[in-house]
């Protein structure tokens, strides 16, 4: 797969906030790979006079390259009978790949439907640490996009042994190791404590000071001990957090003490529109949440929009997949993973006359319309458990046009928006520099990567660019040009090259001293051999760590 | 010369994916594998393979067989099979696949009909499983239906399901109730805590009254097996971490497809009293990774077809059915073809390239045949455990030829094909 090595985008409307360009018409200079200040005269250039150009897509939260969104596509052979997706038009000496598409495609095809719609990094948000050598095998498979896969840890036995024991440096060394031996990026946490009771007979966990499974680990604990070995070990990304208490009433109680507890430290807080909920009942919660992040800024969030339509529920948070069974009826996957974590699944269709998904629409409106600072609050949809990631266009439409936002609020069940701040009128329409931020710039700078999601001399050059459109959803849905690393993936609109992604991952350093113990714990309760466990062969280096 | 040993090796020999295994190599043999059962001191054998690459039946060079069976494959494009057998790596199948999709080709796979029927039962209702050491760490009730492990997955009793102590089973066999069921002439282990024999006419309705009796409704007296089955029910109710397990391959007793749905639905009904999971013991040589790949590259497990441009589900006949009936011109064959299952008459009666460990033995006639090493003996990469946990192999053995790297060749020379027939 080439392009030209050197190109200039001449004439396009530029919006790169992390420059602070803001809808200026500036030539973008490529070269191998890269954004350059300049390029000689002479070189190819591309037109985009009319158009709009941004650093592309970086989506900071997603399930797409996992197991567990194996076992997803698996459940769901009637989604991909639907939605079949021949291989792109072929040429350039590229041979391109079927598959199928659905909530959970198939991973050519979601490599090549995010390149259609703009974006060019993404991140697979929960990853089993045994089962990350098959991330690392769908990544391969899965073109186009850059990035990697977050580990799961949080109810992991080690870990919770070290926890207990009060030996917090050794939970680092063991959480460095367990980043540099699967690949991954970032540490996930996911319901602390929760996912062991469940899999222990307790059931779930609900409080912060909640005993896990008889022990003396908390989840507090576990959250401190976590964010503490992230933010000493430097990671570019602080620990991604899954509160406890997902899709609960009342849960914003929980998310609020999660943020509180963990003041002063760096954290990200995932798809908080799942966590922001009143109670007893159900109502909005979104407000006392955001205004604790508008506060706060070491904290940072993405939403995890619910859109109406089908979803699928992907999550190592095995308790609540089991509720979502029961009361939904609908088919149900659990799978314990030894030793670490697990992994639930339920198809969802969120319905607009249904009172809680209409709720949980509203309610990550609401998350977005009252921030305010769009670095810190990512768009997210925590594909494709809240909607598809094709859905994005449709959502950045409710967030740039009030009008259109009020007319879907007339259609969708009010019975439990009572007191809901969107009922009152938010008028907020979001910039295009403000999508631009919470769609690229701001992931890519919450996530460290220092060359992505901005359009400077030096940054890769991953390229978005629109033809203006009325349609605002339309726009973002159909990218006249994608570039990825240098490379034209879409032309006037058509996939035409699909590169390979490149991988981001880190490998900590640790102090030795933990390995013999590590080894022990293998020997003792795993079924795979220690020195099978480490993912070798990930062909790109580790991103090297900053000081 | 001193012979070398090679230390975590992974065997392939059944679905247990043992990865503890010291090989010990002299002079270009395997002369000891430790620890070991009889499948796998079979399935390393002494680490012989033929190295032949065949054209019509004689020798040639590979570029020649690989053109050969490039204009073969090419001309019978979206009128072929390839079928995905075993001991190959998960790289290698994600190759095949690739050659499949560019041939419009249908697929088939070592994925044996009963368990495609436990594939199909977990898409209606989806399952409650586990991987294999949550069995070690939690399992404190075993019901075994209709399956001793000892003999077709010899090390699955002492690496996971029953021996060894685990984090919340410290006591280890001692910790453990175990409930041996035998269905008809598929008999459960001995001895157990509990024996329950059932004739193979009772068996569904027995699993449909455990489902009620663990769900908490109240069953009217009947038959002395009907008392059985709430006996057995309460009993696992009552227990921590329950783990089902059954034989998802073929056995001696001819099963009634809705036996694997109902034990399914009877695990997950355990979810509500206790926590449960249902372990289905599968074939090795990395037929689970078939279908890992499978799914990822196409969306569906087993029995995919590819002759429209994209993926079709056609569980409804598979690839070795539909060639048996005479519905491809041509196959292409990825893996070892030992297997006494596969119907040497139907591939015979096509153009057959076959790509694997003991290609050129096969039993069946092939216009070309490369023989290439065994996935996790001579060749390196990644295989699926039968709970779909992948492991890395570590070859003990090289110097054969790579089933990975002659995939990827063969795919450069049929895209030179399609292109020199402009299709």
């Amino acid at each position: 797969v080439s392009g030209p090595s050197q190109l200039r985008i001449r004439g396009g409307t530029v919006h790169d906030p992390a420059n602070h360009i803001d809808g200026e018409i500036r030539e973008i200079c490529v070269e191998n790979g890269r954004i350059v200040a300049s390029l000689p005269d002479g070189v190819p250039s591309l037109d985009a006079r009319g158009m709009i150009v941004m650093p592309g897509g970086v989506d900071i939260h997603a399930h797409f390259a996992s197991s567990s969104c194996n076992h997803a596509r698996r459940l769901l052979p009637e989604e991909h009978a639907a939605d079949p997706a021949s291989a792109p038009d072929a040429g350039n000496g590229w041979t391109p790949r079927s598959g199928s598409g659905g909530t959970v495609p198939s991973t050519f095809t979601t490599g090549y439907r995010y390149a259609g719609l703009g974006y060019t990094t993404a991140f697979d948000a929960a990853v089993a640490p045994l089962l990350a050598r098959h991330s690392h095998s769908e990544l391969e498979d899965t073109p186009c996009v850059d990035g990697g896969i977050f580990v799961l840890m949080g109810n992991d036995e080690y870990l919770l042994r070290q926890v207990a024991a009060g030996e917090r440096e050794r939970a680092r060394d063991y959480a460095a190791w367990l980043i540099g031996s699967t690949g991954a990026y970032a540490i996930k946490i996911v319901n602390p404590g929760g996912v062991e009771a469940w899999k222990s007979g307790q059931r779930n966990v609900s409080g912060l000071d909640d005993a896990v499974a008889g022990s003396r680990v908390t989840p507090r604990a576990i959250l401190e001990t976590l964010a503490d070995a992230g933010n000493q070990m430097g990671l570019p990304h602080p620990v991604h957090i899954h509160c406890n208490n997902l899709g609960m009433p009342g849960n914003a109680a929980v998310t609020l003490a999660t943020m509180q507890a963990l003041a002063g430290r760096r954290a990200h807080f995932t798809h908080v529109q799942f966590h922001s909920y009143g109670g007893p009942g159900w109502s909005s919660g979104a407000r006392p949440v955001i205004e604790y992040v508008n506060a706060h800024p070491e904290a940072s969030v993405d939403v995890g929009q619910v859109m109406f339509g089908p979803a699928t529920t992907i999550t190592a948070d095995s308790p609540v997949e089991y509720l979502l069974h029961k009361s939904s009826g609908r088919k149900w996957v659990n799978i314990d993973i030894e030793l670490e974590t697990g992994c639930g699944i339920v198809p969802l269709v969120y319905k607009d006359k249904a009172a809680v998904s209409a709720l949980q629409w509203a309610v990550g409106l609401e998350l977005f319309l009252l921030s305010s600072d769009p670095w810190r609050v990512v768009l997210s949809t925590d594909h494709p458990n809240g909607g598809s990631f094709l859905s994005y266009p449709a959502l950045i439409q409710l967030l740039m046009d009030r009008s259109v936002r009020e007319e879907k609020l007339k259609q969708v069940n009010p019975k439990l928006l009572a007191g809901s701040p969107l009922t009152d009128g938010l008028p907020r329409e979001y910039t295009l520099n403000e999508i631009a931020i919470i769609t690229r710039a701001g992931p890519a700078r919450l996530l460290g990567l220092k060359q992505k999601g901005h359009l400077g001399p030096g940054a890769d050059a991953d390229i978005t660019i629109y033809g203006r459109d009325a349609d605002i959803a339309k726009m973002f849905a159909t990218p006249r040009y994608v570039i990825k690393s240098g490379v034209v993936v879409v032309e006037e609109g058509q996939l035409r090259r699909a590169p390979p992604g490149r991988r981001l991952w880190l490998r900590p350093g640790y102090d030795d001293a933990v390995l013999p113990d590590l080894q022990r714990h293998f020997d003792s309760y795993g079924t795979v051999s220690f020195e099978n466990f480490p993912v070798q062969g990930i062909a790109d280096d580790p991103v090297p760590s900053s000081p | 010369m001193t012979p070398s040993r090679v230390e975590h090796v992974t065997c392939l020999g059944c679905g247990c994916g043992c990865d503890d295994i010291t090989v010990t190599v002299n002079e270009g043999r395997i002369v000891d594998a430790s620890p070991i059962c009889p499948i796998g001191r079979t399935w390393f054998g002494d680490g012989q393979v033929p190295s032949n690459v065949l054209r019509s039946g004689s020798p040639a060079s590979l570029d020649e067989a690989l053109a050969e069976a490039a204009a073969l494959l090419v001309r019978a494009r979206g009128r072929c099979l390839v079928y995905l057998g075993t001991d190959i790596s998960s790289q290698a199948q994600r190759l095949a696949l690739g050659i499949a999709d560019l041939l419009r080709a249908g697929v088939d796979s070592a994925t044996s009909d009963t368990a495609a029927a436990g594939l199909l039962a977990a898409q209606r209702r989806g399952r409650a499983g586990a991987t294999l050491g949550e069995i070690r760490n939690r399992g404190d009730a075993l019901l075994f239906w209709g399956v001793d492990p000892t003999e077709r997955y010899p090390r699955f009793l002492s690496r996971y399901a029953l021996e060894p102590v685990g984090t919340h089973v410290p006591q280890g066999r001692a910790g453990r109730f175990v409930i041996s069921v035998s269905i008809g002439a598929d008999k459960g282990p001995t001895p157990a805590d509990l024996t329950w024999q059932l004739d193979p006419k009772e068996e569904i309705t027995a699993i449909s009254l455990m489902r009620a009796s663990v769900l908490g409704h109240s069953l009217p007296k009947s038959a002395p097996q009907l008392a059985r089955a709430v006996e057995v029910s309460t009993r696992l109710s009552q227990a921590r971490y329950v783990v089902v397990v059954h034989d998802g391959e073929p056995t001696a007793e001819r099963r009634d497809p809705l036996r694997v749905e109902g034990l399914i639905a009877l695990t997950q009904a355990l979810n509500q009293p206790t926590r449960a999971a249902l372990s289905s013991l599968r074939g090795g040589g990395n037929r689970s990774g078939a279908e890992a790949v499978l799914t990822w590259q196409s969306g569906y497990p087993f029995a995919v077809d590819y002759s429209r441009g994209y993926p079709r589900y056609t569980p409804g006949e598979r690839g070795l059915e539909r060639l048996a009936a005479g519905g491809f011109q041509a196959a292409l064959f990825v893996g070892s073809p030992m297997e006494e299952s596969f119907a040497p008459k139907a591939f015979s009666a096509v153009s057959t390239i076959a790509i694997g460990p003991r290609a050129s033995q096969a039993r069946f006639q092939t216009r070309v045949a490369v023989d290439t090493g065994v996935a996790g003996i001579h060749e390196a990469g990644t295989a699926y455990r039968m709970d779909e946990v992948p492991l890395p192999l570590r070859p003990p053995l090289s110097g054969t030829r790579s089933a990975a790297e002659t995939l990827r060749a063969l795919t450069d020379a049929i895209r030179a094909e399609l292109e020199r027939s402009g299709s």
